[in-house]
């Protein structure tokens, strides 16, 4: 396993936690959505960092009440053409103000790096023989996008009337 | 016509960079074909019978003169000289190498065209009526809206792995042709009270194996909040939609399984969430879009225009012609003329690149340089002078395509059936083909009138049997093709879903079949002036049903 962002591989300091494996003093680990409703005193009191690993058909109601300490959201793929992970991170972000690292897992190929970006994802965890260079590339395949979506880059209907704003004045 | 900044320039030819690599990746094995499928479909190649399929966008329809000279030119140059005009407006070609394709991406994209969202899980390329801008009943050139659409559902990063496809369709006028409540949004441009234009929105409408036909939602969105309303559509359905069952996958089976009122109440709570966020494009980029869709500059003609009223009296098949092929024209003296492709016993939709050269050529000296399809397969030279007709009319019949019959019951829509699609149970086009040459005859054309029917290969239909007049259906019987029939479809705005008659007919009874519920109708009709579907409506399916199968 390896975790990557838009740059390329970035070192993980998180330690998955098996549900019937018991919480270490310290450290970073990310648990099931199930063990984070049952044992969040536990989780949060052991663990330096908590995160979550949570289905793309998450009730985010329930989540919520956890984000704000929580140090990252593993969403997960079902199948590549898997597309609710891309409404769940416009969601955590934009709807329920989530900060921290929101990290995709899953069989989605590297084509779906730029839309992930933009909804919101941070990090990755892709195979190690996972083809980095063409997830890079996919990240930058566009410079400029047609609508607004998480990542607040200006759409192009913005950039043509502020260039039309600029070209007045 | 819309036309391309540097904006749409960027992206377009960054689409065909980024597509090429895709498809040198699939040659050296990065990509699996599991993993490449999705992305080749999103551009519209699809793996068929004998080839690739490549479905190019002509985005709501509208195409200019320069980018019909180079469909042909296309067709001549990776294609077998033909290509096929689809009932979503678009063009196929049915022989494309997938190592030509970037090539074939770059000389669309020079003349700002693509292949984007032709296929796939994702919002398709949107539809529109074809006489945008030139009907006399429309509220709002649906253009303008359609175009807003494309640039917005481009790439949207949330909505390109849906449950399933997804496709919408606007019309500017009550007068529904553009088949709205059978997408899976339809737009209804309106006024309201206030004398505000807006949308009336339906959703969940479709074909398929389970035809619906939407159900209103919302009877106005203002015009500035219309992309955060669809996109909260979008969302409670990308969400939500069934992704466990291929059949049960499309919104209109998440609007039935929902309930039509807790569906509408989900949009509706997420809707003002998302109002505010930017999704909803600046009043200034309306105003921009709708520039390019002014009226072009029509000659103040006065009408009646002699030299084309004596052309009518002279030339009785010609008057035939344009009584049936000319739609009045909002401008005095002008006329949008329709050009049909379905010649007798022709390959609806099918046009060679000589006759494609052909009308563009004509599209440049007699309609303005632009050209449209329709959703029934056929051309649109939609600014046409009344005292010109007569020229288009005589240059169509040198290339095979002056056949008075639009609407008629030659004027067929058949999917590419069993001859191309690898999901087909039957074939279609022989059908069509058939039926066509057995009404051959115009005189009896005009005298049935107002007669649509549409043939689908598979329940899938594409052919768009459930809203024919007359709906054939291809099943397959233990390995033989058999052909059921369905009357009282209708795609307008007083849509409705065909009715099954009864039992199939094997290849070489349909066409007879079709001919006795004709003959049927002729029979049963309260005057020449009641229509087929009309007639039907009155008397219900049991005169049908008897003339087919005998009484029970
Ligand atoms: S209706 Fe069936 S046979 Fe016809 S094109 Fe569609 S999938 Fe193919």
């Amino acid at each position: 396993m390896a975790v990557v962002d838009s740059n390329g591989l970035i070192a993980d300091g998180w330690a998955r936690l098996a549900d019937d494996a018991p919480v270490p003093k310290g450290g970073s680990v990310v648990v099931s959505f199930a063990r984070l409703k049952n044992e969040h005193n536990s989780l949060f009191s052991a663990a330096t960092k908590v995160g979550v690993d949570i289905p793309s058909d998450v009730n985010l109601g329930e989540l919520e009440p956890f984000l704000p300490r929580l140090g990252v959201i593993v969403v997960r793929f079902a199948t590549m053409r898997d597309g609710r992970v891309f409404s769940v991170g416009r969601l955590l972000r934009e709807r329920y103000g989530y900060a921290a690292d929101m990290r995709a897992v899953g069989p989605f190929i590297p084509d779906q790096a730029q839309f992930l970006l933009r909804c919101g994802f941070t990090s990755f965890e892709v195979d190690d023989s996972y083809p980095v260079e063409s997830f890079k590339r996919s990240a930058r395949a566009y410079s400029v996008w047609y609508q607004r979506a998480t990542d607040r880059a200006a759409s192009v209907a913005e950039l043509r009337q502020g260039a039309l704003d600029g070209s007045k004045s | 016509m819309y036309i391309y900044d540097k904006f749409d320039h960027t992206i377009t030819r960054e689409r065909v960079a980024e597509f090429s690599q895709q498809v040198a990746r699939r040659l050296t094995g990065e990509l699996s074909e599991d993993q490449f499928r999705p992305l080749r479909l999103m551009n519209g190649l699809y793996l068929q019978l004998h080839a690739y399929m490549l479905r190019v966008a002509i985005p709501y329809g509208t195409l200019s003169s320069k980018q019909l000279h180079m469909l042909a030119d296309i067709a001549k140059k990776y294609d077998r000289d033909y290509a096929h005009f689809t009932t979503r407006q678009n063009l196929q070609y049915n022989w494309i190498k997938l190592d030509q394709v970037p090539d074939l991406l770059a000389d669309l994209a020079s003349v700002e065209m693509h292949a984007n969202q032709t296929s796939g899980n994702c919002i398709r390329n949107v539809t529109a009526d074809q006489f945008a801008g030139v009907a006399g009943d429309e509220v709002e050139d649906p253009r303008i809206i359609s175009e807003i659409i494309r640039q917005w559902s481009t790439f949207h990063p949330e909505f390109l792995y849906l449950p399933r496809k997804f496709k919408i369709a606007v019309t500017g006028a009550p007068k529904d042709r553009a088949a709205i409540q059978f997408h899976d949004i339809g737009l209804q441009i309106v006024r309201n009270d206030a004398g505000e234009v807006g949308y009336a929105v339906y959703v969940g409408g479709g074909m398929g194996r389970t035809p619906i036909v939407g159900p209103l939602i919302r009877g106005f969105v203002p015009k500035a909040q219309i992309l955060s309303y669809l996109e909260a559509i979008l969302r409670v359905y990308n969400r939500y939609g069934r992704r466990d069952n291929i059949y049960k996958a499309r919104i209109k089976i998440l609007v039935r399984e929902t309930g039509q009122a807790e569906f509408t109440r989900q949009v509706e709570e997420e809707w003002p969430l998302i109002r505010d966020t930017g999704v909803d494009i600046p009043a200034g980029e309306e105003a921009r879009i709708r520039a390019f869709f002014a009226p072009p500059a029509y000659e103040t003609i006065a009408e009646p225009v002699v030299a084309f009223v004596e052309a009518k009296k002279k030339y009785p098949a010609f008057d035939r012609w344009v009584s049936t092929n000319v739609h009045p024209h909002k401008v005095k003296g002008y006329g949008a003329v329709t050009i049909s492709l379905k010649p007798i016993g022709g390959i609806p939709g099918d046009a060679s690149s000589t006759q494609m050269h052909a009308i563009a050529d004509l599209a440049d000296t007699y309609s303005l340089s632009e050209v449209r399809v329709t959703h029934v397969q056929n051309l649109v030279l939609p600014n046409v002078k009344q005292a010109d007709l007569f020229a288009v009319w005589q240059r169509l019949g040198e290339i095979g395509f002056a056949d008075a019959n639009i609407g008629l019951v030659t004027d067929i829509i058949a999917c590419p059936g069993l001859d191309y699609c690898a999901l087909a149970n039957a074939r279609s086009i022989p059908v069509s083909q058939r039926i066509s040459e057995r009404f051959a005859d115009l005189d009896r054309q005009h005298t049935v009138g107002p007669l649509q029917i549409k043939i689908s290969g598979c329940i899938n239909a594409c052919g768009h049997h459930h809203a024919g007049h007359i709906g054939i259906l291809g099943v397959d019987k233990a390995g033989v093709e058999f052909y059921q029939i369905t009357l009282g479809g209708a795609g307008d705005e007083k849509a409705s879903v065909g009715t099954l008659l009864g039992p199939g007919f094997p290849g070489d009874q349909i066409t007879d079949a079709v001919e006795r519920v004709v003959n049927t109708y002729l029979e049963l009709r309260s005057s020449p002036t009641e229509t087929f579907i009309e007639a039907y409506r009155r008397v219900g399916a049991a005169p049908f049903k008897e003339s087919l199968y005998g009484r029970r």
